[in-house]
């Protein structure tokens, strides 16, 4: 996290990481493991009162940010959501309050954005398809017929898209992308549920047939949304990396206080040289995954030309380095690391599903090189 | 500490706003220095000198030292400010060592005499200083220095070797590391001496590298080299707290942070507005690679580093001016350039293919020598995981004083210096 949080800012994230360890612990987490959706919709609703679901909206929509930079507020939540696994729709349902705030009309704001802001619903962004990914592979067909839009394909890995009320679908208008928000239980429309490594995020395949909704559920105009979905998919990616960063940041904690109380051969583990080198490497891992997780949010926040690189230089940092992190924190901790028992299996599932959601390293790396111009 | 010392001499109120310093060097800049694209090839000692008087002249030199002695009276954070807006110039890089490593410790721990009469100079670039540190005998361990001073009258006489020291050949003073009590423990009994090196009792030779070209690294032999008493810096006998503020500032200079923050101008450029890697880009396209997946992915793992190493420096920077960092955080960046310039070397070599190690005599291909190619670059790869302070002696750094984790069980910090000596003649 930023090191020159201003006082307010400092403020919300004591009052973010006290809310999680008061109403979210981890064994709260594993509670949820066994129920439906993997969240508790009174407890996101409280969440939401603290602010979780206004940073990213602009004040006449009702929301409002802290510091003027949205993306580093919420870069702040996403950071303590991840030092304790926790649970909610809190990447997807803000990367659509920041799609309907940033490009939806009056009226599907004034439909939709009061419930998402309060906490009372909840939405799902459907980016990708079974062919992964990338908007260019978008498939899913959009087609306008007089004042209505047709929705015809199908979604694939869909963030809490069994449990969310409005799903906003990345759709294919000719040569462009539109993006159009449909209420989950809209005729037409099947949802497959499906778990994830994760114990309590869900995901789901969502497939729409000839989906007949108004025109003014088009967020933008059809056909042109596609530098809105890659600022969404910016977004999704930084509050991804940040929640990494905040994985990373407490399994160090708890790994490092370990080393400290396990005595071998009559001294601490923490005192030999070989596991001290491997401990230097992590925090030169963890320092550098903060520093660029905060600079994607600070070139989104900043309109950084260079945004789409840095974001990518972010993910593909940030994506391998939290699974190698962590699996090396297992390693530390022998064999208590690989048991039920203990909580760094949630971290890992957590880090490793999110190394593979939106893109992987592999995937942001080559969009890398030809932002390169190579 | 040494480092909170240092922190403390770049402190002041009422020191100009960061932004109208900026203003003020980016005028400064684009009217007095050459930019990096007007002249090609690295700058030689001679370029430099004449680079430093113009910043001295203008008064960007020393920006966080004092104006009594020659600096500019601001602090580290206008120093940072210069450095990023000195990415496009040629700047004094050779002068490094002098200017971000040895003035920064003088000024810490040098008498009076000493401060006011040399740091305006070097300062200036008029005088050239380096480090007297490790010796044929051990460089990790340097507390364990053979090299002897002994009080003769109102003199010190010094006896030894020193090696590894860059630039020699152009240098004037050299800050010798030198026992001066070998019945107390190792680190209790060492003094810190200004030597000057055109003393008839130094003796100076090059190391050529294993890349075969113009020799860099130098050592030097001390036969009955005598100083005056004035000659030494700090307190007899806690040569080894200066030495730790030398070594505290080679880190930060190394890592491009610190005094030294726009000396290695080409890093900055490389990363806040460049690919940070286009000679990689050059042998990929030159091998025909650019197209395979492969080195595509290599590519921008190369290039993802370079651009998170600034990002890490940059965080490490504001840490410390903000206090939420203290201490040797230099040694976090300088194990990440540790790590990522053999990654980067063994890159070029998988994007480079054959080509990047056989070529055509007389080839036009951009090298201006031989030793200017990447895979005789990548010889000595390691130079820089390995010079000023190992990687391993920088996980010990991390580890220990950053992160507080006990040190290694040793005893060489309680017994005398004398007793530790008769076991390694023992051992050997």
């Amino acid at each position: 996290m930023d090191l020159e949080l201003a006082e307010d800012r400092l403020f919300f994230q004591q009052n973010t990481r006290r809310f999680l360890e008061r109403e979210s612990p981890v064994e709260r987490v594993r509670e949820l493991h066994r129920t439906e959706h993997g969240v508790d919709p009174a407890w996101w609703q409280r969440a939401a009162e603290l602010g979780w679901t206004s940073l990213l909206a602009a004040e006449d929509d009702g929301g409002g940010s802290l510091s003027g930079n949205p993306v580093q507020d919420a870069v702040i939540v996403a950071e303590e959501l991840g030092r304790m696994v926790g649970p909610g729709p809190f990447l997807p349902t803000n990367v659509v309050i920041s799609a309907l705030s940033a490009g939806g009309s009056a009226g599907l704001k004034e439909e939709h954005l009061p419930g998402l802001l309060e906490g009372s619903t909840t939405a799902a962004w459907a980016l990708a398809e079974q062919g992964g990914w990338a908007p260019g592979d978008v498939r899913t067909e959009a087609r306008v017929e007089g004042d209505e839009v047709v929705l015809t394909g199908e979604k694939a890995y869909v963030e809490a898209g069994a449990a969310a009320d409005v799903v906003l679908v990345v759709a294919r208008t000719g040569d462009g992308l539109t993006q159009v928000l449909v209420p989950r239980d809209h005729p037409g429309v099947t949802v497959v549920p499906g778990h994830s490594l994760d114990l309590v995020r869900r995901f789901a395949r969502l497939r729409f047939d000839e989906v007949r909704l108004p025109g003014t559920a088009v967020v933008g105009e059809p056909g042109g949304a596609d530098g809105g979905v890659e600022r969404q998919l910016q977004l999704a990616l930084t509050l991804q990396s940040a929640e990494s960063v905040g994985l990373m940041d407490r399994v160090f904690e708890f790994t490092f206080a370990y080393m400290g109380d396990r005595y071998a051969f009559g001294r601490p583990i923490s005192s030999y040289q070989a596991l001290k080198h491997r401990v230097a490497d992590m925090l030169l891992h963890l320092e550098s995954a903060k520093a660029t997780t905060d600079a994607a949010a600070r070139a989104l926040d900043e309109r950084d030309p260079e945004v789409a690189r840095l974001v990518r230089i972010a993910a593909a940092y940030v994506g391998d380095t939290a699974v190698t992190f962590i699996q090396e924190c297992v390693q530390l901790l022998g064999g208590i690391g690989v048991t039920w028992e203990h909580d760094i299996h949630l971290y890992l599932r957590r880090a490793t599903l999110n190394r593979a959601v939106l893109g992987a390293p592999e995937q942001h790396r080559e969009q890398i090189v030809v932002r390169l111009g190579v | 500490m040494t480092s909170t010392t240092t922190a403390g001499t770049a402190s002041s109120a009422g020191t100009e706003d960061v932004e109208a310093f900026r203003l003020r060097v980016r005028a400064f800049l684009a009217a007095s220095l050459p930019r990096k694209d007007e002249r090609s090839g690295p700058v030689s000692m001679a370029e430099a000198k004449q680079l430093q008087a113009v910043l001295f002249d203008g008064g960007f030199a020393g920006i966080a030292f004092p104006a009594r002695y020659g600096g500019a009276g601001l602090t580290l954070e206008h120093q940072t400010v210069f450095g990023q807006e000195a990415a496009g110039y040629r700047m004094p890089t050779p002068l490094a060592v002098s200017v971000a490593m040895l003035a920064p410790t003088l000024l810490d721990h040098g008498s009076e005499e000493l401060k006011s009469t040399h740091l305006p100079r070097i300062l200036r670039g008029d005088e050239i200083w380096l480090q007297l540190l490790s010796e044929p005998s051990g460089g990790s361990d340097m507390a364990g220095v053979l090299t002897r001073a002994v009080r003769s009258g109102e003199q010190w006489v010094v006896n030894g070797a020193k090696i590894w020291t860059t630039g020699a050949n152009h240098a004037d003073y050299g800050m010798c590391l030198a026992r001066t009590d070998p019945d107390v423990p190792k680190h209790a009994g060492l003094s810190m001496f200004a030597v000057p090196l055109a003393h008839d009792g130094v003796r100076i030779e090059p190391i050529v590298a294993s890349d075969g070209g113009t020799p860099h690294f130098f050592q030097e032999f001390l036969d009955d080299v005598e100083l005056p008493a004035g000659n030494l810096i700090g307190e007899l006998n806690n040569g080894w707290v200066v030495a730790r503020a030398l070594l505290y500032h080679e880190r930060n200079a190394t890592a491009g942070v610190g005094h030294g923050r726009g000396y290695r101008a080409e890093a900055d450029a490389g990363a806040a507005t460049g690919t940070g890697i286009d000679d990689l880009i050059d042998l990929a396209r030159a091998a025909g690679t650019t197209g395979d997946p492969v080195a595509r992915q290599l590519l921008a793992e190369a290039h993802v580093a370079a651009v998170v190493a600034r990002q890490v420096g940059d965080r490490v920077m504001t840490g410390i001016r903000t206090g939420a960092f203290r201490g040797d955080w230099g040694s976090l960046l300088k194990l990440g350039m540790g790590i990522d310039a053999p990654r980067r070397g063994e890159i070029g070599l998988a994007v480079g293919g054959t080509g990047a190690v056989v070529w055509d005599d007389g080839a036009d291909d951009g090298a201006h020598d031989d030793v200017d190619r990447h895979s005789v670059k990548w010889l000595t790869a390691r130079t820089i995981s390995i010079a000023g302070g190992t990687n391993e002696m920088q996980r010990n750094i991390v580890s220990e004083r950053l992160l507080g984790m006990p040190r290694e069980a040793s005893d060489d910090r309680t017994v005398p210096f004398r007793e530790l000596l008769s076991r390694r003649t023992a051992g050997s």
